[in-house]
């Protein structure tokens, strides 16, 4: 672990608390939390690199290849190293700046953190012995036990985990065909030629959205500032149809541009507008109530049931299907109406509209043999082993795991793989489960974060002695300080 | 205690169910009214007590469907408790079954932004199994050979 850049983490916390009377240890105290090591002081974390137990180390030999070499792969390739004697292990990743910390484009995209404190480069935290290979997997052999990569090297394997994450769907929208897909990291400049450079839309699912993010939303802040006919200035807020990474992004934008709008003193001047194709604001009926509330407080406008199919950026109109359901016939056998869906394209003018694009998995994931129907790897969802070869295991955002796609999930998962895998070479059983932990910090304002934890109980899950509900200051600062070098340094290094 | 109770006959071939639109009485003894007074509030486990219950098989056998031996059938209605959503739902039905089922099955995806449309076919899908659970089979009677 770096200890150091820990502890730069933890002295600029304290500037933070200081600034507000507080030291950390009452920080802590208002968290309730007595162990959490972040929040600890540097003494403390020597103390705990004393304490780091010696791991009874695994003999078993066997060539395990780690396709992506993102957040999930690379922490997998830590913890194997850590657990096995003499490891045999090949990272597949084509991008030099791979690790990126992608929760921090939020913070970019709301001008909080600069764009360089998110992007790290990938060999940093290559652990030792780890063959990487600058290429990427273009067809997956279960069959034969091989992938072929772009570069057209064929690689044989024992044991194969697939973490390749996600591909944003911006062509599937009408009038950004030419977009592509894109990936959170690398070279996304057709993506952003599509966009254009200031016609107002913007994502932050992009690193390098991020920071166009926050110079669009300046602009339109000072639109709003100079805003004199009483005409408001238009900020739209889309959620989409398929499942996300870090579900509450796309509200934790909305929540960060109301805040800098209030600070320029020209919320007056703006409608804040959030349409999101679901009929609720969470799956959680604890959260969404909250959010709800939130949302009534913050003045914003919702409209539920509203899918982004296209925009007309010439004319600054974006369409929607909105979906709404009708009464149908009466039912005899269930003695009930029966529900009629019907559905309309509407046109809504935006002047600031932030996009959240629709999630598949890569066309070389879900067109394979490893690949679901919907693209996702089908995996055992507490175990994460493929559901058809056994010597496959899948974890991060392309898993097809329910409410999996945070980095908060890989920290769970990254372990019960490693522990599977091992177990699997070891021909024992698969002990080791997944429950489904998910984590969203849902940044309300600047200096407030509400803690979103669950899993497949379907309701809140907190690690705090806390009402998961409110708004906090301390769950702020640990966002802000803690939970980055927890990533980077802790879960990199196969320990956290 | 008089319980009334409808049935829905089983095709295994087409996979489907046909509703007996008639209403049969059950008469129960003491301890099976006790038993329904305590299961009535959680609908699978009454099922269940019904399903197990060989005195309820034997007079299904002997006195609702005496001719359909060996044929499959499943309970839709015990007095105003109803499972003919287990049988009868489309991704079309009313919202109190879609969100009944949707709880059941834990269909909580990500934060649960998929269509009625895409819910509704992984309900019927689930449902094809769970369904399994619910169809009580009319054997035939093994006699024991007294020889
Ligand atoms: C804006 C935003 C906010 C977020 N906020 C939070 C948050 O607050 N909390 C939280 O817990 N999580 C958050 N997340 C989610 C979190 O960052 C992801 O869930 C996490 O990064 C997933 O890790 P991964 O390794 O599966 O995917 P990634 O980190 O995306 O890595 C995948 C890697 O695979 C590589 N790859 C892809 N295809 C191939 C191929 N064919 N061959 C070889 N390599 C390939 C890619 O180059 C990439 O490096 C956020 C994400 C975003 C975008």
């Amino acid at each position: 672990m770096n200890y150091k850049y820990i502890n730069n983490m933890l002295s600029e916390m304290d500037k933070d608390l200081s600034s507000k009377g507080m030291t950390r240890r009452d920080a802590m105290k208002l968290a309730g939390i007595s162990g959490a090591s972040f929040m600890m002081g540097g003494s403390n974390l020597s103390a705990m690199e004393k304490d780091e137990k010696p791991i009874a180390k695994s003999g078993v030999d066997a060539k395990i290849v780690i396709v992506g070499g993102g957040l999930a792969g690379m922490s997998t390739a830590a913890r194997l190293t850590l657990n096995i004697k003499n490891p045999d292990i090949t990272v597949i990743e084509p991008n030099k700046q791979s690790v990126s910390y992608q929760p921090g484009q939020t913070l970019v995209a709301a001008g909080i953190w600069d764009a360089d404190e998110i992007i790290y480069n990938r060999d940093d935290f290559v652990p030792e012995g780890t063959k990487i290979i600058e290429d990427k997997v273009i067809d997956f052999d279960p069959m034969n036990n091989q992938v072929t990569t772009a570069k057209g090297q064929v690689i044989d394997y024992d044991y194969l985990v697939v973490a390749t994450g996600l591909q944003l769907d911006f062509e599937r929208l009408e009038g950004l065909e030419h977009a592509g897909r894109a990936y959170s990291i690398g070279d996304n400049s057709r993506l952003h030629k599509a966009m254009g450079d200031d016609s107002g839309i913007c994502s932050i699912y992009t690193a390098e959205g991020a920071t166009k993010t926050w110079e669009q939303m300046q602009k339109y802040i000072e639109k709003a500032k100079n805003a004199k006919d009483g005409k408001k200035v238009q900020f739209l807020f889309t959620h989409p149809g398929t499942p996300i990474k870090c579900g509450g992004a796309p509200k934790k934008i909305m929540y960060l541009a109301n805040a800098r709008l209030k600070e320029a003193g020209a919320r007056e001047n703006a409608e804040l507008i959030f349409y999101p194709n679901g009929g609720a604001m969470f799956g959680i009926p604890e959260y969404h109530d909250a959010i709800l509330e939130q949302f009534k407080r913050e003045n914003f406008k919702w409209h539920y049931r509203t899918n982004l199919i296209g925009v007309e950026i010439e004319n600054k109109i974006a369409i929607f299907d909105s979906q709404w359901q009708e009464k149908g016939p009466y039912d005899p056998v269930m003695k009930d109406f029966e529900v009629i869906s019907k559905h309309e394209k509407i046109r809504v003018p935006y002047d600031f509209l932030h996009i959240t694009p629709d999630a598949v998995a890569p066309r070389e994931v879900a067109e394979s043999d490893i690949g679901s129907a919907a693209g996702w790897v089908p995996v055992n969802k507490e175990t994460l082993q493929h559901i058809k070869f056994k010597n496959v295991f899948a974890l991060g955002d392309i898993a097809q795991v329910p409410m999996g796609k945070t980095g908060g999930s890989v920290r769970k998962q990254y372990k019960v793989v490693v522990d599977n895998l091992i177990s699997q070479m070891e021909g024992k059983p698969l002990t080791s489960k997944y429950g489904g932990y998910t984590v969203c910090p849902l940044i309300t304002d600047i200096g407030t974060v509400m803690l979103a934890e669950f899993d497949w109980s379907v309701k809140p899950t907190p690690s705090f002695p806390l009402d998961p509900l409110v708004e906090r200051w301390v769950h702020w600062l640990m966002k802000v300080y803690a939970l980055k070098p927890m990533t980077m340094y802790g879960m990199l290094s196969g320990k956290a | 205690m008089q319980v009334k109770f409808e049935f829905a006959i089983y095709d295994e071939a087409l996979d489907k169910f046909e509703l007996d639109e008639k209403i049969y009485s059950y008469e129960l003894n003491e301890e099976e009214t006790e038993t329904y007074s305590i299961l009535k509030s959680v609908d699978l486990h009454l099922y269940n007590f019904f399903q197990e219950s060989e005195s309820f098989k034997s007079w299904i056998k002997d006195e609702v469907y005496p001719n359909m031996i060996g044929g499959k059938i499943a309970i839709c209605d015990i007095n105003e408790i109803s499972f003919r959503r287990y049988y009868f739902f489309k991704v079309t039905s009313a919202d109190v079954h879609y969100e009944y089922f949707k709880k059941l099955f834990k269909i909580h995806h990500e934060i649960d932004w998929q269509g009625r449309e895409e819910v509704g076919k992984e309900i019927l899908e689930q449902l094809k199994i769970k369904r399994q659970e619910l169809i009580i089979e009319l054997k035939k009677d093994i006699v024991e050979n007294e020889a």
